[in-house]
């Protein structure tokens, strides 16, 4: 694994390896990918590690140093950089006035609250319109509705929305004043002092002890340790909980009294990229470079070091963590984005109506020109007046264009625009839901469900694509060491619960007892051979040896409740590492203590010192890792760890041919059986040899340019003729639950892609165990190098599979194994749209090796492609630029860093919560927002109609019976309550039968629930309630004494009564909030007219109580309910009858299940097994 | 960002909700568990209930709709049957001649305006017997008329001034005109004196208007002034010494009608007119609709619980009730000739078909 730490050199700067090896890796994901946008610098860092073989990623912090020594050579432009003197804060903040170390995450103070969210709620389009609307209601011309009544709802909507801002600042002003009052350590006039963080300032000298946490970024000067490492913790940054090394530059380390030091760094402006840093540091006239290992971050915690001193770089909301603290970007929702559509043809139907209302108003202005002066109802002409003025009058033409200005005020609810709020609350609560939902808790990480955005709960329901990660998502990135072969023998021995004695291997030192914090399961037999002195035990303690020394691995003491007895805690950045220490330690190779320049392990008992004279890293040319140590007999041995692929090039095949053989064989096995496998290897090395090696090594990490290239080379020349020791195999656990969750999306017809970084055996193999692939597929590989090769494995892949989806009902599935070399010549070229093809006949893809863009580039490879939705899922950074680019991304908040979880829609724990994720939550949701939508353009359509067939009866004049304030509150109070619940809280089906029944799922893929098809018979019900609404009442009250506002009544509660009534009738699970919900907005409205009709300077005064004491009135409201309804009723019923949907068999399963108990059991079993 | 200095170094870090730096929950050691509190309503489990289009369901809501309805139409019908009502239109026949004629004739101050007109009733009439004037083609819901009116000014003496939103019928002669607006302007001023061939018939005027709005929205301390005095006389004028509650025609002429063909009550007869008698009616005939084709009619009629004589209604709950009817029959119809048995897994798509999806 990649093992970046340090040797005793502490100058020696690792970041250096991966410089070149970046801009390799990132020139061809460029490639793969055109539009990298987002973050470019960190995509680019995590595409440096494309360590695949050995898996568990680990994307650690000093490792995204981007080649900081080489592009610090090229010298930071001075525009670009900021300069700090090291102890001077006052010269550091003369020039340029850097900021505090406060941080203000609040958005507004008591004065900036009123503008500024007012300016921030007004850049929601939905807003511009009430703004608009209102703004023209206020011109006297237009004046259609009181001035007071046309500005209700949006003050309303404003004063919700601002309280609801203001007491989120206000909890964010509290913390920031927590925050920004902890004390630190700061040297002021050479003596430290307890000082604010708020106070603190670039360039002034901060100290901080153990377990502190770390008040800004900061370049480290000098630790408690002599070679000024420091070890921290990045846990509140990216999540990582092991502990990460940073040093002190030797140039500044406890040479000298801190407070003297002076000198100057030059880096970077301030950047959000928490992986990178660099700079200068002027000290003595000594140029050093600073790069991303010489910093510790705002957040940190500095874990196992007594104490740092640093220079505080930058501060407050200049840090990287402030800088990195932005939401996740948002996405937008599916069926928001077709609704928008259905929104246009909405706004056409408005000016259709608007028009047809003007022109008729102009019509009728020209046929009565010639009586408008006298006519009583008109009277143009006013009087009073000296002159015979026209009243009101602005001529023809303006005022059909008054008219038509007029009308959009008075329909405006036509586009409906609260449905942008509701669908807020709507999705609110249903986050509200799937963050309690205690299916989707996990015990052992004590984490919910987590949705870090809110406008994509709908596209949970319509999901055709799942890209996954394997490592962390489907498997725990927990490793295990499960076989070792050593010199040729397998000892896989039988899976024991055995421990070794007494539960597992301790040591004793100086009357403590150490165990290893991790149990590993021992085989009895190497165990044995161990305790038995002969030929073979030689390499088995070579062997073991090579597992505990050969990493970079820093044994942590952990207290127990005990007090002589004391856990050793391995902490590295490789899982992998971790599981082969934890190994050793089993078998009796303690590693006790790590320092940069020996270590100490304990062997069965005694306690053996060995120096280590160096160590070359890891990096992803050679695949492997070297240390060089020096044991207490004088002797120099070599270790070498790595990858089989480039191990077995540099081990010495002469030696032992039978041995490396069976070794091969035995690694074929491992993978075959999903294990990662490594390598190890050794050789001794004799003085002259050492020598050589020794110079070469010192001259390269002394020299200062390409260091990492001639560190390379002398790594190269030293790993060569190797004798083997041997192989392991570590299991890479599958997350509980992993197949089921797989068996259960592909029966929702969800197609499953795993996209690692592995390779193919273990990637095959994982998918096996994961029953992502069965025996009965046919697995197409492709795995080339060319373009030329990929066009050939292309077509013929396409090939079969046309043959074998030809070839007959129970077509061979089909599954796409693809090497991200392959993807490499596919992306982006025209063999993409053959891979499209190709891909979407199999019915499982496993793309292996692939590098993180290259993930994104196989999402959008579908997303260009077709409308089905992608989920992407992932628990890394390398997962980040995936679960950007899928329509839905949702982190896995394992094991890895935050960082997938940083930029995902949703977080959650374990893969297998999918499960009740799509299928339950994402259906509902889907299913409540689908109808939510179509209900609320039905319920404002049918409103809009009713006043526009009463316009034709009032000379086109925008007089409305409706009173102007039941026309405000229908949207607010009368109907509003009701569809919000009703989108929050109705389900179609209950969560067992969707579980039951993964193929329930298909609804929301198939667009049931919003489609066109619904769009259009909801209009054309809209148009037949609207045409009952209205009509029963005007000819029931043609040529009587019915005035204005009493019919507007009975309008008003006949279309309150029908629209709540018409969502009773669709309402499938009534609970008691859904009755009081829809019964409580009908109790209400009825209130709310009778408070307006009791107001005597209304014109419709008392009218609801004349009304309510004739008997037409409620014959009226019972025919109009009645008559509207039935169509919609019939449909329903034919539909359930002769096309019954599955979702509505389903239902009826579930009330009438005890019947169907036998019957379905029966299905059940017939069931073809797909 | 969290930042709790006493976090365990290998604790699996309970991730923050939001990971906002300081966000306040991050700040304090979290020591229970983040697992959700079980309740029946944050699981989406509480008691419901589902019903379920059943063909039994389905055929009794329709069967019901049509036993309510039905009766009620029939009931409606023959109430409406029951109610007589005579209808008589005289605007025409009251003033003969081309429209610029019947203008002219209505707006001089001096012709002669009485007609006599005579209607035959062939049913008896039961008191109360309703005398209604309607209005066709008169628009008393259009914009610039139902706005044109000061309910405060109606209510209260004190606001008299109050007429901002009566224009442009708010001052005459540079006084505010009491009550002001378009809608007083135009009173209705025809009126009818009704005899039989025996006798006078009287008509009470007392009560037509509402209570509600002789009690509240018309003051009685509230005079009529400057009415009518304008370049443009409207319509009817008042008498200035009786306060508006008491101003009953205009008090109904005020509730302004919602459709463009209304009645308004001009009063009642409390006494029966048996079949085949005659009544002569003397119109007033001074309210101008000729100038915008409007028609004027006189009406009486009696009443039936649901009003005046209105067949919409009966006819319609009849054609629902009998839609309903034959939809309950075609439903039965369907469900035994081919039922479908409800929440048969065999149903399900792909048990339907299981090669495809």
């Amino acid at each position: 694994m990649a093992s970046d730490h340090s040797s005793s050199t502490g100058e020696l700067n690792s970041d250096e390896f991966k410089s070149v090896d970046l801009q390799l890796q990132s020139s061809s994901s460029h490639r793969s990918i055109s539009s990298n946008t987002w973050r470019a610098s960190s995509i680019k860092e995590v595409g440096v590690i494309e360590l695949g073989s050995k898996g568990g990623v680990r994307y650690g912090s000093r490792k995204g140093g981007s080649g900081s020594m080489s592009m610090s050579r090229k010298e930071i432009r001075d525009e670009d950089s900021r300069l700090v003197y090291v102890n001077d804060s006052v010269k550091t903040n003369e020039s340029f006035e850097f900021a505090g170390n406060s941080v203000r995450t609040s958005k507004y103070s008591v004065l900036t609250f009123l503008p500024r969210n007012l300016f921030e709620q007004f850049h929601r389009v939905a807003y511009v319109y009430f703004l608009i609307i209102a703004i023209l209601n206020q011109l006297p011309q237009l004046a259609v509705f009181g001035r007071f009544a046309s500005l209700l709802p949006l003050s309303l909507v404003l004063l919700v929305t601002a309280v609801k801002d203001g007491y989120e600042d206000w909890r964010r002003h509290r913390s920031d004043q927590i925050e920004n009052n902890r004390l630190a350590c700061v040297l002021v006039n050479n003596v430290f002092e307890q000082k604010k963080w708020k106070d603190i300032q670039v360039g002034e000298i901060i100290k901080f002890s153990a377990n502190e946490t770390i008040p800004c970024d900061v370049v480290l000067l000098s630790t408690s340790d002599p070679t000024g490492v420091a070890y921290i913790q990045t846990i509140n940054l990216d999540g990582e909980s092991n502990l990460k090394t940073r040093y002190a530059k030797q140039e500044t380390l406890g040479t000298r009294e801190v407070e003297n030091i002076r000198g100057v760094i030059k880096c970077e402006k301030p950047n959000r990229n928490i992986y990178g840093f660099l700079g200068t540091m002027e000290v003595d006239q000594k140029q050093v470079s600073l790069g991303p290992s010489n910093i510790v971050l705002r957040g940190c915690v500095l874990k196992n070091t007594s104490w740092a001193v640093g220079v505080v770089v930058y501060t407050g909301m200049e840090t990287k963590v402030m800088l990195n603290n932005s939401g996740a970007q948002s996405k937008r929702s599916h069926l928001e984005a077709r609704m928008n559509k259905e929104i246009i043809l909405l706004s056409f139907f408005l000016a259709a109506l608007c028009s047809v209302v003007s022109i008729c108003a102009g019509v009728w202005l020209r046929q009565h020109r010639d009586e408008l002066d006298i006519m009583p109802f008109y009277r143009r002409k006013d009087y009073s007046g000296e002159d015979e003025d026209n009243y009101k009058y602005y001529g023809w033409g303006l005022e059909i264009f008054f008219t038509f200005l007029m009308s959009i005020i008075v329909f405006q609810i036509m586009i409906p625009i609260a449905l942008y709020i509701s669908m807020e609350l709507v999705r609110l609560g249903q986050a509200y839901f799937m963050i309690r939902d205690d299916r989707m808790y996990d015990e052992s990480t004590d984490s919910r469900f987590q949705c870090r955005a809110l406008n994509v709960n709908e596209d949970l329901g319509q999901i055709k694509y799942v890209f996954s990660d394997k490592t962390g998502t489907l498997t725990e990135n927990k490793m295990e060491f499960q076989y070792a072969s050593i010199f040729g023998i397998d000892y896989n021995g039988e899976k024991t619960e055995f421990y070794g004695e007494e539960g597992g291997y301790y040591a004793q030192v100086d009357g403590l007892i150490l165990r290893p914090k991790m149990k590993v399961h021992v085989d009895m037999e190497l165990l044995r051979l161990l305790k038995t002195g002969n030929d073979t035990n030689k390499h088995i303690y070579d062997f073991f040896l090579a597992l505990a020394s050969c990493n970079t691995i820093v044994p942590i003491l952990v207290d127990t409740s005990n007090p002589d007895e004391k856990l050793i805690d391995y902490q590295g950045e490789s899982p992998d590492e971790q599981a082969l220490v934890y190994a050793a330690a089993a078998y009796g190779f303690m590693l006790i203590e790590r320092t940069s320049g020996h270590i100490v392990v304990d062997i069965l008992g005694d306690r053996q010192r060995f120096n280590v004279l160096g160590m070359h890293e890891f990096d992803s040319d050679r695949k492997r890792m070297s240390v060089i140590l020096g044991c207490s007999d004088s002797t120099v041995k070599v270790f070498v760890k790595g990858a089989d692929t480039t191990m077995f090039n540099v081990i010495d095949k002469s030696k032992n041919t039978d041995i490396v053989t069976a070794t091969e064989s035995h690694l074929h096995a491992y993978s075959s059986v999903g294990l990662r496998t490594l390598v190890m290897g050794m050789k001794g090395l004799s003085s002259h040899e050492f020598e050589q090696w020794r110079s070469s090594y010192e001259a390269a990490t002394n020299s200062l340019m390409g260091r990492a290239r001639l560190l390379r080379k002398v790594a190269i020349n030293l790993e060569t003729n190797l004798s083997i020791l041997g192989a392991s195999g570590i299991e890479d656990k599958l997350q509980e639950g992993v197949p089921e969750a797989i068996e259960s999306l592909r029966m929702a017809n969800i197609k499953v892609w795993v996209l690692t970084g592995d390779k193919q055996e273990t990637a095959i193999s994982i998918g096996y165990s994961s029953k992502l692939l069965t025996s009965k597929m046919t697995q197409i590989i492709i795995n080339n190098n060319s373009t030329e090769s990929c066009r050939r494995s292309l077509e013929e892949a396409l090939i079969i599979s046309r043959k074998a989806i030809t070839s007959g009902e129970n077509a061979s599935l089909l599954a796409l194994i693809i090497d991200g070399t392959s993807l490499v010549y596919i992306l982006d070229s025209e063999l993409e749209e053959q891979l499209f093809e190709l891909a979407s006949k199999c019915a499982v893809v496993l793309c292996c090796r692939v590098a993180p863009l290259q993930k994104a580039g196989i999402v959008m490879l579908i997303k260009k492609r077709t409308d089905d939705l992608t989920l992407a899922i992932g628990d890394g950074a390398n997962d980040v630029s995936m679960i950007q680019k899928a329509d839905v991304g949702i982190g896995i908040s394992g094991q890895e860093g935050r960082q997938a979880v940083m930029a995902s829609d949703f977080a959650m724990a374990q893969f297998r919560f999918l499960v009740p994720l799509l299928l339950v939550h994402g259906h509902w949701n889907y299913r409540r927002m689908g109808y939510m939508i179509l209900y609320n353009f039905y319920r404002n359509a049918v409103f809009v109609l009713v006043l526009f067939w009463y316009v034709l009866y009032t000379a086109f004049t925008l007089s409305t019976a409706i009173n102007e304030w039941s026309s405000v509150l229908y949207s607010v109070i009368y109907t509003s309550v009701p569809t919000i619940v009703v989108g929050i809280l109705d389900k179609d089906l209950s969560r067992t039968s969707l579980l039951k029944y993964p193929q329930l799922y298909g609804s929301g893929q198939k667009q049931e629930s919003y489609n066109s098809t619904l769009f259009w018979l909801t209009i054309a019900d809209t148009l037949w309630q609207s045409i009952v609404g209205f009509f029963i009442p005007l000819l029931a009250y043609w040529k009587t004494d019915i005035d204005g506002p009493s019919i507007g009544d009975l309008w008003t509660l006949a279309v309150v009564f029908l629209v709540n009534l018409h969502l009773a009738m669709d309402v499938i699970t009534w609970t008691w909030i859904i009755h009081a919900s829809i019964w409580g907005s009908i109790v209400a409205t009825i209130i709310c007219v009778i408070i307006i009709d009791v107001i005597p300077i209304l014109p419709g005064y008392w009218a609801i109580f004349h009304l309510a004491g004739d008997g037409l009135f409620w014959v009226c409201l019972i025919g109009i309910i009645v008559a509207s309804l039935i169509p919609r009723l019939v449909l329903k019923t034919l539909v359930q009858h002769y096309r019954p949907s599955d979702i509505q068999i389903a239902g009826e399963a579930e009330k009438f299940g005890d019947l169907m108990e036998s019957r379905s059991a029966e299905i059940e079993m017939n069931q073809p097994h797909r | 960002m969290n930042s709790n200095p006493s976090t365990p170094m290998n604790a699996h870090a309970p991730s923050s909700s939001s990971g906002g730096a300081g966000s306040p929950d991050s700040n304090t050691p979290r020591r229970n568990s983040k697992r959700p509190k079980y309740s029946r309503f944050t699981q989406q489990e509480l008691p419901a209930c589902k019903p379920i289009l059943t063909p039994k369901w389905v055929i009794s809501a329709f069967m019901l709709v049509t036993i309510v309805f039905i009766p009620i139409g029939l009931t409606t019908l023959f109430a409406s049957r029951d109610v007589v009502e005579i209808i008589d239109r005289y605007d025409n026949a009251c003033v003969p001649g081309s429209k610029s004629q019947k203008v002219q004739h209505i707006q001089s101050a001096t012709s002669n305006k009485t007609c006599i007109r005579s209607l035959t009733v062939r049913k008896r009439m039961k008191q109360p017997i309703y005398v209604y004037y309607q209005l066709d083609n008169f628009y008393q819901n259009h914009r610039r008329y139902v706005k044109s009116r000061s309910d405060q000014q109606l209510r209260n003496r004190g606001d008299e001034n109050d007429t901002s939103t009566c224009k442009p019928e708010n001052e005459a002669n540079g006084m505010t005109i009491v009550p002001c607006g378009l809608v007083a302007w135009s009173l209705f001023n025809d009126t009818y004196s009704l005899s039989t061939s025996n006798s006078q018939l009287t008509i009470n005027k007392r009560h037509i208007s509402w209570k509600s709005d002789r009690d509240e929205k018309f003051g009685s301390e509230v005079y009529p002034k400057n009415f009518q005095n304008g370049g443009l006389i409207g319509g009817g004028r008042l008498n200035e010494s009786i306060p508006l509650n008491e101003q009953e025609d205009l008090i109904v002429w005020m509730r302004t009608a919602a459709l463009p063909t209304f009645r308004k009550l001009y009063g009642k007869i409390e006494v029966d007119i048996e079949a085949g008698e005659t009544i002569n009616v003397v119109v007033e005939n001074r309210y101008n609709t000729y100038s915008f084709s409007g028609k004027k009619k006189l009406v009486l009629s009696t009443t039936s619980w649901l009003g005046g004589k209105n067949n919409f209604i009966g006819i319609a709950y009849l054609a629902v009730g009998g839609l309903c009817f034959l939809l309950a029959t075609t439903f039965t119809i369907i469900y035994l000739v081919k039922p479908r048995h409800l929440g048969d897994p065999t149903y399900l798509s792909w048990n339907r078909n299981p090669g495809g999806h």
